[in-house]
């Protein structure tokens, strides 16, 4: 049976679709077999991300109105092996996504996958829990600024309440905390709240800290996920959160700011000429 | 320690127009006929007595299926057992209509109807409908194991509530009981929620938005902040809330 993972939030724009692209490639690098579902519907971002957006001909909504197969809506991955995507449409309007439908493509899907990546639009309003419902284990992605943090212990409130497992009384869902954009320099400065702070709020277990990175727009705009750039802060993070996430035992990274160079560093450091 | 509890409005001022939310037991009318609804009424009363003495409540008309009701007799009915109806929700426009021309406006709901109150799953006392035996404050206890979170409401109706974990910013735990949290108070806690006086409020680590007792509230503004980050012990006296560091 696949593993049916949310990645939610609560809040917008804090870095969902960055993160289910980048742990979606990251597991199928790894060797699972991995899909990953675009749930905002008529929004349509995670095949412009993953790029695969000139090779999508249908879309979830397709297949849940009976008008494709599954197997012709799902896009296979070029780079890697093991990962296909299943876009969401762009057209259509939210309601068009029904729980029934959703539990058909998730059962098929569950024969040949070992992970489903769920990756759910901001709110906790009907898209985000029709996301949510059906998850073995939640990735919730927060920024360490106090709105964040509050929209996602909702959406922890909400999956111990609405998923099927809560409805179901069977074992909770697995909770995981993603920070993402996090700032050290910022935190330091008191602008961001620290990673010790969100961790005493939300209360759950930490996958990964990833950093606030130039390398995360380069990586959208070309269409590769950020995990593949493996000189980038960002991208090392991810591998390092998917291989935490696979039981690996490793170090957090990238929690502190860069030290500036100090006078000596600054008078002999080879800088600028005068 | 004190805080103003309800702080007065300066003398220059004849009053003040704000909008609030009450919460207000609903007697949700099964019967149209108010020689059927007031004797079970009395009956319910003997078995706890004063427990809904002088309370104001809302009559429910959904379940109806629109049938008429003497709203006079009805009013004048529960009067005389000391239960104060103050206005009617839900029904039809019509039953609304006839409770309106006997001086019980319609009220409307603030937020979200009692059913969709959002609890954690594993806790598995629902909030008891009104309707039930009403029981004496603090007869039960609600135990919640885990962290109540934003946006979470629990409400431990006619009895005390035990919180295990954390009350977070955005979340709301009420009891008519005593209230108990042994980790800490981010979010609001309210005590005495039926107007119990007696009701106390014990936080293992207070950091609260607001904290109200049988009504008298008091927010985070006005809290001293020698409480804060303490273990500490809310009670009323008169009209004031007084904080208590404990340990
Ligand atoms: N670690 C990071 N460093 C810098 N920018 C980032 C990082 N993570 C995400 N971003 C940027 O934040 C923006 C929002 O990211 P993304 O689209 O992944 O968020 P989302 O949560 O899926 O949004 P929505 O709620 O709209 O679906 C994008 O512009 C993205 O490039
Ligand atoms: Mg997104």
């Amino acid at each position: 049976m696949a593993q049916v993972i949310v990645v939610t939030s609560g809040k917008g724009g804090v870095g969902k679709t960055t993160s289910s692209a980048a742990i979606a490639t990251g597991l199928a690098q790894r060797g699972k077999k991995t899909v990953v579902i675009d749930f905002d519907v008529g929004l349509r971002n995670l095949d412009l991300i993953m790029g695969v957006e000139r090779r999508v001909v249908f879309d979830i909504v397709n297949v849940i109105q009976g008008e494709a197969k599954l197997q012709q809506a799902l896009v296979k991955d070029k780079r890697v092996d093991g990962l296909a995507i299943l876009p969401a449409s762009q057209t259509r309007d939210k309601d068009a996504l029904t729980r029934e439908g959703v539990a058909t493509i998730i059962e098929e899907l569950s024969k040949d996958f070992d992970y489903i990546l769920c990756d759910s639009p901001a709110g906790i309003e009907k898209g985000a829990l029709l996301a949510l419902y059906f998850a073995d284990q939640a990735i919730v992605v927060t920024n360490p600024e106090v709105s964040s943090v509050r929209d996602s212990d909702r959406i922890l409130g909400v999956l111990q309440s609405k998923s099927k497992r809560a409805e179901e009384k069977k074992e909770p869902v697995k909770q995981h905390l993603l920070l993402t954009r996090y700032d050290p320099a910022r935190v330091e400065r008191g602008e961001m709240l620290k990673l010790d702070d969100v961790l005493e709020i939300l209360a759950i277990p930490l996958l990964g800290v990833i950093p606030e990175s130039e390398s995360v727009l380069k990586a959208s705009n070309s269409g590769n996920p950020v995990i593949m750039d493996s000189d980038s802060t960002a991208g090392q993070a991810y591998s390092d959160a998917v291989g935490r996430f696979l039981g690996d035992d490793r170090p957090h990274r990238f929690l502190e700011a860069p030290k500036k160079p100090g006078l000596f560093g600054r008078l002999f450091g080879g800088g600028r000429a005068a | 320690m004190t805080a103003d509890a309800r702080p007065a409005a300066p003398p220059s001022e004849a009053f003040r127009l704000r909008a609030s939310n009450y919460s207000l037991l609903t007697l949700r009318l099964l019967s149209a006929r108010p020689e059927e609804v007031l004797p079970a009424l009395g009956d319910q009363f003997r078995r706890a007595p004063g427990f809904l003495r002088f309370a104001p409540i809302a009559i429910g008309l959904d379940d109806l299926d629109g049938q008429e009701v003497d709203f006079a007799a009805l009013v004048s009915g529960l009067r005389k057992l000391e239960i104060l109806p103050i206005g009617v929700v839900g029904g039809p426009q019509t039953l609304r209509a006839a409770a309106a021309g006997a001086g019980l406006p319609t009220l409307r709901s603030a937020g979200q109807k009692e059913t969709e109150i959002e609890a954690p799953a594993p806790v598995a006392a629902p909030p008891a409908a009104p309707e039930e035996a009403p029981r004496p404050a603090a007869a039960r206890t609600l135990l919640v194991e885990q962290n109540v979170r934003a946006g979470q409401r629990i409400y431990a109706q006619g009895a005390d509530l035990i919180v295990m974990g954390t009350v977070n910013a955005g979340a709301e735990v009420l009891a008519d009981g005593h209230i108990h949290i042994y980790g800490t108070l981010r979010g609001r806690a309210v005590a005495g929620a039926n107007e119990d006086p007696e009701a106390r409020i014990f936080v293992q680590n207070f950091d609260p938005e607001l904290v109200a007792i049988a009504g008298f509230y008091a927010v985070r503004e006005g809290l001293q902040n020698a409480s804060i980050g303490r273990t500490v012990a809310v009670r009323l006296e008169g009209e004031q809330l007084r904080f208590e560091p404990l340990g």
